[in-house]
């Protein structure tokens, strides 16, 4: 190929040299146990969408979990730490989540991920920034996807949502024990990906048989003109058909809102998924307040507007004086929920803080930790499943989620093929001020 | 039965919507040889001014003029602002053609980071001027409203008289002519610069029409009207980008196309059946459906 | 087939005397310098300027194709994203399949974006200007979608593209970072040679002519349809090896992997750095890269809302963009350059 002996002398002598350099490479310097961690501070990182459809329904986690952490460091910190949160928009795309997340492992050396959020995302970015060769941990992922809890896929990952299986299993459950809506046909609307496409498995593991193939419609892609087409063909099934709808809130509103143009608002009776059932977001959204009055959803914390439960006040007080302009909802109440949670974790891993002691310090002690949510944490030293139940409720005229019937029920299951049973757990008082004491 | 009645009365609107989109690509293109990117951004922008002017007097016809005249002052301000000195700088070499896309395609990321910074990024809603609720046929309610009736009613008029300008009238001829050859223009004492530039502030005001008839029915945000342009685009590309009426036929293609394939065969096909549509019509007619004589290559 | 004409090519050229890129002598030289330096360098770099680095290299893959394209052939083409998802999929599912070393699967990615871009190509030959970019802007917008029509393509979670541990030679300690790096450069480095070469060949003498006046080209006996076609095949592999490299980066792919946005931040990056000068394309990689880190330094300074630091990176993306037609529509080296 080459036909000049010179410049062919200069390419072999040039492969020679390169070939002593590789060998001859000099070892970088590895990450550390404690890494992110000096006499004074922790730093923590989280990786999660700002903008789009999901940042609809997520956007106001880090500025809520920053709010919490701020109030813990105007109060001691951890064992005299303080917590700084660096928090970076990945937009929902898996390719932004791998590079943010390596930036937050590599450049901003943070000792944990927090908090990270979505499927696709997060399984990319887990990989992607070495997240278990490098032992960091990623704490309470924000997504209800299953897999995150197995130890041989991510080591190091928590979960804390139930998963979307768990809720779906519970929907069906619930659509069975109730009179007035077991012997109606039953309808699935799901977007195209996580959210929708484990809850149509978890229906399937709950029992659930649909009355037509679910409608999938891609991310982004539910216009009105296919929601006003779903629910016309719709309205020809007999009774009250049960709308089963597992997206997010702004396709949530777009169904409600053809319900409405088309006059079925009455015709259905609507399920939402707790991801799209945000009421005050629906409310913004134009969604009127007699339509989404009577919508059922699933949740496993106390209302957001709730103020006689003790968890919501105490954070909405926090919200107030630190996360100031933001409205208090069910995400502000998530973010700062999952902050406590961390502080616990921190807590509890005690002074010789090191990554490898914060898990342990989960899987030991984090079923016990204290925390806003009405279902049980499952963690211990073979789960890393966090909530694993939900009570359905009924949004009223004023966007509150209030018990079905009245009476809160807790029922917990798993995401495999275990039943839906009713629980009694009761969930632990909060610490005094909202301040962890473990 | 009323499956197919939904499924033609959503494509129309949904047509109607992609139409506004379309004509005003169709009247840059046929004034300027450009496609315009920003129009996305355009029409945005002056949704975000009509929804403050909603804000502010509580009236959505208010809100449309000023969206509409907000429309075309912008648009006559990018040609003359921004377009002209690109094109005085840029006369040389195969890079003509691609510089004023690629400019129009940087202008739309910079009117939409600047909405969001001064707007936010969250959903505002518009309410409709008249009902949305579907209008009740027989003791059936179809999944047409008035607000439906009225969006159809004013792009039909939108392309008759944007048609008339065009075929009719001395400034539609100067308008057609600057674009097909600006010096023979120049020579017969157009002033092809101003006419321009009238062309962009036409399709400024159209796009300004679109994002107000389009954003009560969804929501509004800074990249609120980018689906629209793809598919806007996609329509005017089918219709042939040479007439007002092709872009309206081409919106309508594609309306039907996309509705009734996900009617009857899958909600998940949205964007695959747009591109199926488009890759058939070009390959049948490479020109579009209503372009006429072949010969103009670019 | 294509190599063999190519290899007769530089017998021709070899006597005659070019500046600088033109002397494919001088070409393989830089080249291997090039490769050389660069290894020198990732021993002295931390890990997180490898993985940019890597996306660096990726990005100017990206970027190549689009230059061959649009800058050598005069098409424009809004879906190199679609191309590089074909690219990205075929490679994982090499791997997670047919279970064929990692190498095999980038290779594997530019073969088969390459066919599809073969045949893309011949059923659009005939169109031109905006026809053309209506069509890739429909390719982008709806190829990633049909993934999940087929559930070998993993549906939305995608499949995992794992090029594995890095070789046991290097030892335990090998940074995967600087593995990525030395893969994405390498790859980078073939590229950029390949299509400095076409450039310089027969092939890129043609692709001018078509670009410039394609009555003229036809005039003298080019075949402008088939040649339109060679151009965007040989794009489309390109562009499905970058393809191919980001997902080894991101370590899977899946169809929000690829959205409309990544076509047009490929062509941006490409119209920045000079349209018609290769030289440009590692530097539009690194504007690419560094330009969300310079909007957050900025941000961090100057302090600001939430939404200004949403949108500040694709604001400056944009105004550079825009900056770049209007005062170096030819690239910046073009400023010194003479014509070709």
């Amino acid at each position: 190929m080459i036909r000049n002996t010179r410049t062919k002398r200069a390419v072999i002598a040039s492969a020679l040299i390169t070939a002593g350099a590789m060998v001859l490479s000099t070892i970088p310097a590895q990450a550390t146990e404690t890494t992110g961690v000096t006499a004074t501070s922790i730093k923590l990182g989280i990786s999660s969408p700002k903008t789009g459809s999901a940042g609809l329904v997520y956007g106001k986690v880090p500025g809520a979990m920053k709010a919490y952490f701020d109030y813990i460091n105007a109060n001691g910190g951890v064992n005299g730490r303080k917590i700084t949160l660096v928090s970076h928009d990945d937009k929902y795309l898996p390719r932004l989540a791998a590079t943010q997340t390596t930036k937050l492992v590599l450049n901003d050396k943070v000792f944990a991920i927090v908090g990270a959020l979505g499927t696709a995302t997060h399984s990319n970015a887990y990989n992607a920034a070495r997240l278990a060769r490098n032992n960091v941990p990623s704490l309470f992922v924000n997504t209800g996807f299953s897999g995150f809890a197995s130890k041989a896929k991510y080591p190091t990952a928590f979960m804390v949502l139930p998963s979307y299986a768990m809720e779906a299993k519970i929907m069906a459950k619930f659509i069975k024990d109730t009179p007035a809506l077991a012997p109606q046909a039953s309808f699935l609307i799901a977007q195209d990906d996580e959210f929708g496409i484990d809850g149509v498995g978890g229906f399937k593991s709950g029992g659930h048989t649909f009355a037509a193939t679910p409608t999938l419609y891609p991310q982004g892609g539910l216009t009105s003109a296919l929601a006003e087409g779903a629910l016309t063909s719709l309205s020809a099934v007999p009774g009250k058909p049960i709308l089963v709808l597992f997206g997010t809130t702004d396709t949530t509103a777009t169904i409600l809102k053809a319900a409405e143009k088309l006059a079925l608002t009455n015709k259905f009776t609507f399920m939402a998924g707790s991801v799209g059932g945000d009421a005050n977001t629906l409310l913004a959204l134009g969604v009127k307040a007699t339509t989404v009055d009577g919508v059922i959803s699933a949740s496993f914390f106390p209302d957001a507007k709730d103020a006689t439960d003790e968890y919501v006040k105490q954070f909405m007080e926090i919200n107030t004086k630190y996360n100031k302009g933001v409205s208090f909802d069910n995400t502000v109440l998530q973010g700062m929920n999952s902050a406590m949670l961390t502080v616990q974790a921190l807590r509890a891993a005690g002074k010789n803080l090191t990554r490898t002691g914060l898990m342990r310090a989960i899987d030991t002690k984090g079923s016990t930790f204290a925390s806003a949510g009405l279902a049980p944490l499952n963690y211990s030293a073979t789960s890393r499943v966090g909530y694993n139940g939900y009570w359905i409720g009924q949004l009223n005229a004023k966007g509150e989620l209030k018990p079905f019937g009245g009476k809160l029920t807790l029922y917990t299951t798993d995401s495999a093929s275990a039943p839906v049973t009713a629980s009694t757990f009761v969930r632990k008082s909060i610490p005094k001020n909202g301040i962890p004491n473990n | 039965m009323t499956q197919f009645i939904t499924a033609v009365l959503t494509s129309l609107s949904s047509g109607a919507i992609y139409a506004l989109m379309a004509l005003a690509l169709v009247l840059v293109w046929r004034s300027t040889r450009v496609v315009n990117f920003a129009q996305a951004g355009q029409a945005v922008l002056t949704t975000y001014i009509g929804y403050e002017v909603i804000q502010r007097t509580g009236s959505y016809w208010i809100a449309l003029v000023a969206a509409i005249i907000s429309g075309a002052i912008i648009g006559a301000f990018i040609d003359r602002f921004f377009m002209r000195p690109i094109f005085k700088r840029v006369t040389s070499g195969p890079i003509v053609l691609i510089a004023p896309v690629v400019a129009t395609l940087g202008l739309l990321g910079i009117i939409e980071a600047v909405i969001g910074i001064v707007w936010g990024l969250n959903n505002q809603s518009i309410e409709p001027p008249v009902s949305n609720a579907g209008l009740n046929v027989n003791g059936t309610v179809i999944a047409f409203s008035l607000f439906n009736a009225f969006v159809l009613g004013t792009v039909a008029l939108a392309m008759i008289l944007l048609t008339l300008l065009f075929q009719k009238t001395n400034i539609g001829l100067a308008l057609r002519a600057s674009a097909y050859s600006p010096e023979i223009s120049k020579l017969s004492g157009i002033k092809v610069d101003m006419v321009r530039t009238l062309g962009w502030a036409i399709s400024g005001a159209a796009g300004g029409l679109a994002g107000m008839l389009y954003v009560p029915s969804t929501y509004l945000f800074p990249n609120a009207m980018d689906i629209l342009l793809v598919f806007g685009f996609i329509a005017a590309v089918i219709g042939g980008l040479e007439s007002m009426v092709g872009a309206v036929a081409g919106a309508m293609v594609l309306g039907f196309a996309i509705n009734f394939v996900t009617t009857y065969i899958s909600t998940t096909l949205v964007f695959p059946t747009a591109f199926v549509v488009l890759i058939l019509v070009l390959l049948i007619r490479p020109s579009g459906l209503f372009a006429g004589k072949k010969g103009r290559s670019a | 087939m294509l190599k063999h004409r190519k290899k007769e090519d530089k017998k021709d050229h070899k006597k005659k005397s070019h500046s600088s890129i033109d002397s494919p002598r001088k070409r393989l030289f830089l080249f291997i310098l090039g490769g050389w330096l660069l290894l020198l360098l990732s021993n002295q770099v931390d890990e997180f300027s490898l993985y940019q680095g890597a996306f660096v290299a990726t990005y100017a893959v990206g970027i190549a194709s689009i230059i061959l394209l649009t800058g050598y052939s005069g098409q424009l083409s809004l879906g190199h994203g679609a191309l590089m998802a074909v690219g990205a999929y075929a490679g994982a599912l090499t791997i997670n399949n047919l279970k064929w070393h990692p190498v095999v699967a980038l290779i594997m990615a530019t073969l088969i974006a390459g066919l599809f871009g073969l045949l893309l190509g011949a059923a659009v030959a005939r169109f031109s200007g905006p026809y053309l970019a209506g069509t890739t802007l429909a390719l982008a917008i709806s190829l990633p979608s049909l993934a999940n029509q087929f559930p070998i393509l993993g549906g939305q979670q995608g499949l995992i593209f794992d090029v594995g541990a890095t070789p046991a030679r290097f030892g335990d300690e090998f940074s995967p970072y600087k593995w990525f790096f030395w893969i994405a450069a390498l790859a980078a480095l073939i590229i950029i040679w390949f299509v400095a070469n076409i450039a310089a060949s027969r092939f890129g003498r043609t692709f001018r002519a078509m670009r410039d006046n394609p009555i003229a080209a036809q005039l003298c006996g080019v075949n402008v349809a088939r040649q339109k076609v060679t151009a965007f095949a040989i794009s489309s592999g390109v562009a499905g090896l970058s393809g191919g490299l980001l997902v080894m980066l991101i370590t899977g792919v899946s169809p929000s992997a690829f959205p409309l946005s990544l076509s047009l931040l490929l062509l941006s990056g490409a119209v920045v750095t000079g349209l018609y000068n290769l030289k440009g394309v590692i530097l539009g990689g690194l504007v690419l890269v560094v330009i969300p880190e310079i909007a957050e330094s900025l941000l961090t300074r100057i302090g600001g809302s939430e939404n200004l630091a949403i949108s500040l990176p694709g604001f400056l993306v944009s105004a550079l963009l825009i900056l770049a037609v209007m005062f170096t529509p030819n690239g910046p080296e073009h400023i010194f350059k003479r014509k070709h």
